[in-house]
């Protein structure tokens, strides 16, 4: 996996606010196609460490790159190769299915026919050809997150940005869900995901841990499983983080 | 400029499909400027009256006909006993009484200066006054047909006193919709342009949306401006709606010109929208921002002279209503109603209103930048 170029990197990244540090000399390096993960509990600088690479928080100190822009100066080439998805789906809920489709596409400067061939693989892609003219509203949640990944990948980003994206969504959906987060990486798109549920933290190939806006531990889910000798992520975190 | 127009275009799908939407834009300014129309006025009419007529002359049931024959007044009662007329008065049963003592007639006649008595309820003060020139004014009318009456001798006193011919400019037939229903049309301009910038933003906001639009190559100023276009659009359609109905429902002349109009509504628009967007920066869901609007509109409203003259407010508010935007443009659309003032007559108004507009508007994009950073 070291062969693959560079996706995302900061070195010693920092963000203060005010007099409290949200997060403290963070680096990280992640490779193309990798899935990485960010565990931490609420609080931890999850968050605000997708906040600066997205280019919506510019940092305090240290530096920090994605996608080969620079977090400080280039924010919105960044903006232009990032695809990011919420907990909250972010679709309108009172557009159609095929509305929200065309409307992110146009956001994202796609032309029209670009914006037509998308659409048609993105309905493909989720079972949603019939249910085109559907008000989004009426999507169960499940498809409704499959469309908003849908939405966020239309611009064809190298990398892209979960914000707790299975958050309120039924093991089974979970489930098909990541399939298709595997499938975007096999794409040899980059997937940032942050996560609560720690049975998800096994399906990332790395894994990193943060406490207090510190990162304390990053490692493949094995290695981490390995070193702190116990049988599950769930484990490993709990003991991490009771360590602090 | 493609995106701006997605976000446009994206703005009315979401309103024209929005029913309560509709409605807030179309049906409810309408009722208003009809309930607010008829209900808000200044004209004091059917003041309930109670006579006193003591007297019981030829002249005092002249005079107690006059009073009945004006729809300014409703004779409510007669009644000889004084303790009764206060109990009226008391019990809200009249707002006036007229009290003519006995004798009052045969005086007049002798030529001596009787007195006759006229008690207002003074709680409302204004109304009270209003009610006591019209008494006064139909006493004095039946004064002068007295006098021509009477022997030369007795009236010539009344041949030297200087009369008042009254003509009015500008609202000659004193329509009172003339001079309150353009004011209520601001009103309604103003509530929906703030209240649709500030819901329009703060729902993205809400939903997550914002966050999500501000991860895309979307820069803010196409963000804003693909918000406020649509928002400008409804609002001149709305004004042009309200002001149709508005005419033609309270047969209002329009002395100026539209053109003129419009354009210095844009500009008004510029203070109302970008208070919009402040509203927005402060504010974290619909609820809060709907409030938040509120408060400011009532301010704008109470201080803009629509209700209260603003010569009539107490010096300190007269000089806060400078700051007040709608202060300038309440002015400015009377004044192309009533007297078809002409752009150099507004000067005075347009250019602090323009002032403002720009002022409030680029704070607010600038704190909309900040924040949403």
């Amino acid at each position: 996996m070291n062969s693959q170029p560079v996706s995302v990197q900061t070195e010693g990244l920092t963000r203060r606010f005010g007099k409290f540090t949200a997060v403290d000399r963070v680096s990280i390096t992640v490779n193309q196609g990798e899935i990485f993960g960010f565990l931490g509990a609420n609080g931890a600088g999850k968050t605000t460490m997708i906040r600066m690479l997205c280019g919506l928080l510019k940092p305090s100190e240290g530096k920090g790159s994605v996608a080969g822009f620079d977090v400080y100066r280039q924010s919105e080439e960044i903006k232009k190769h990032i695809g990011y998805m919420s907990q909250k789906f972010s679709l309108y809920d009172d557009l159609t299915i095929t509305e929200n489709i065309e409307f992110y596409g146009g956001i994202y400067g796609l032309s029209r026919e670009a914006i037509r061939h998308r659409r048609e693989q993105l309905l493909e892609q989720t079972g949603l050809q019939d249910a085109s003219r559907k008000m989004t509203r009426d999507l169960p949640l499940g498809f409704k997150q499959r469309l908003a990944l849908g939405c966020a990948l239309l611009h064809d980003p190298p990398v892209i940005f979960l914000d707790e994206p299975t958050s309120g969504v039924d093991p089974e959906a979970r489930r098909s869900f990541w399939d298709l987060i595997y499938q975007t990486a096999d794409n040899g798109k980059t997937v940032f995901v942050t996560t609560h549920f720690m049975d998800e933290a096994e399906y990332c190939h790395r894994v990193s841990i943060m406490r207090a806006g510190q990162l304390i531990a990053l490692d493949t889910p094995g290695n981490l499983k390995k070193q702190y000798q116990q049988r599950s992520m769930q484990e490993v975190f709990v003991a991490l983080v009771e360590a602090g | 400029m493609t995106p701006i127009l997605y976000m446009i275009r994206k703005e009315f799908l979401q309103v024209f499909r929005t029913r309560e939407m509709m409605a807030i834009l179309f049906v409810a300014p309408l009722v208003q400027v009809l309930v607010m129309g008829f209900a808000i006025t200044n004209e004091v009419k059917h003041i309930t009256l109670i006579i006193a007529d003591q007297d019981n002359s030829v002249l005092s049931r002249e005079i107690t006909d006059a009073f009945t024959h004006t729809d300014r007044f409703n004779v409510v009662g007669y009644e000889r006993d004084m303790a009764r007329v206060g109990e009226a008065i008391h019990a809200w049963q009249a707002q006036m009484a007229l009290v003519i003592p006995p004798g009052f007639g045969r005086d007049i006649r002798r030529g001596s200066r009787p007195q006759l008595q006229v008690i207002v309820d003074g709680l409302d003060g204004n109304s009270a006054g209003v009610a006591l020139g019209y008494a006064g004014a139909i006493l004095q009318e039946r004064a002068r047909q007295v006098g021509r009456q009477m022997p030369a001798a007795l009236s010539l006193r009344n041949l030297h006193r200087v009369e008042l011919q009254e003509r009015m400019w500008y609202n000659l037939n004193l329509n009172n919709a003339q001079y309150m229903v353009p004011g209520i049309v601001v009103v309604l301009l103003t509530v929906i342009s703030l209240i649709l910038a500030s819901i329009g933003l703060v729902r993205e906001k809400e939903i997550g949306t914002l966050e999500q639009l501000l991860v895309t190559p979307l820069k803010k100023y196409q963000l804003l401006l693909g918000k406020l276009i649509p928002f400008l659009i409804l609002s001149f359609i709305e004004l042009g709606i309200v002001l149709k109905a508005a005419q033609w429902i309270f047969a209002i002349e329009m002395q100026g010109s539209y053109l003129l109009l419009a354009g210095l509504s844009a500009i008004y628009l510029f203070s109302t929208l970008g208070l919009g967007i402040f509203v927005s920066t402060i504010t974290g869901s619909q609820q809060q921002a709907m409030f938040v609007s509120w408060f400011f509109m009532l301010l704008m409203i109470m201080l803009s002279g629509l209700f209260i003259p603003i010569e009539n407010m107490p010096p300190l508010l007269q000089k806060v209503t400078y700051l007040n935007p709608m202060r300038y443009f309440m002015s400015i659309i009377r004044d192309i109603f009533q007297k078809g003032a002409a752009a150099r007559h507004l000067l005075q108004d347009v250019i602090p209103l323009a002032g403002f507009g720009l002022l409030i508007f680029i704070f607010s994009v600038l704190k909309f930048q900040k924040r949403a950073a």
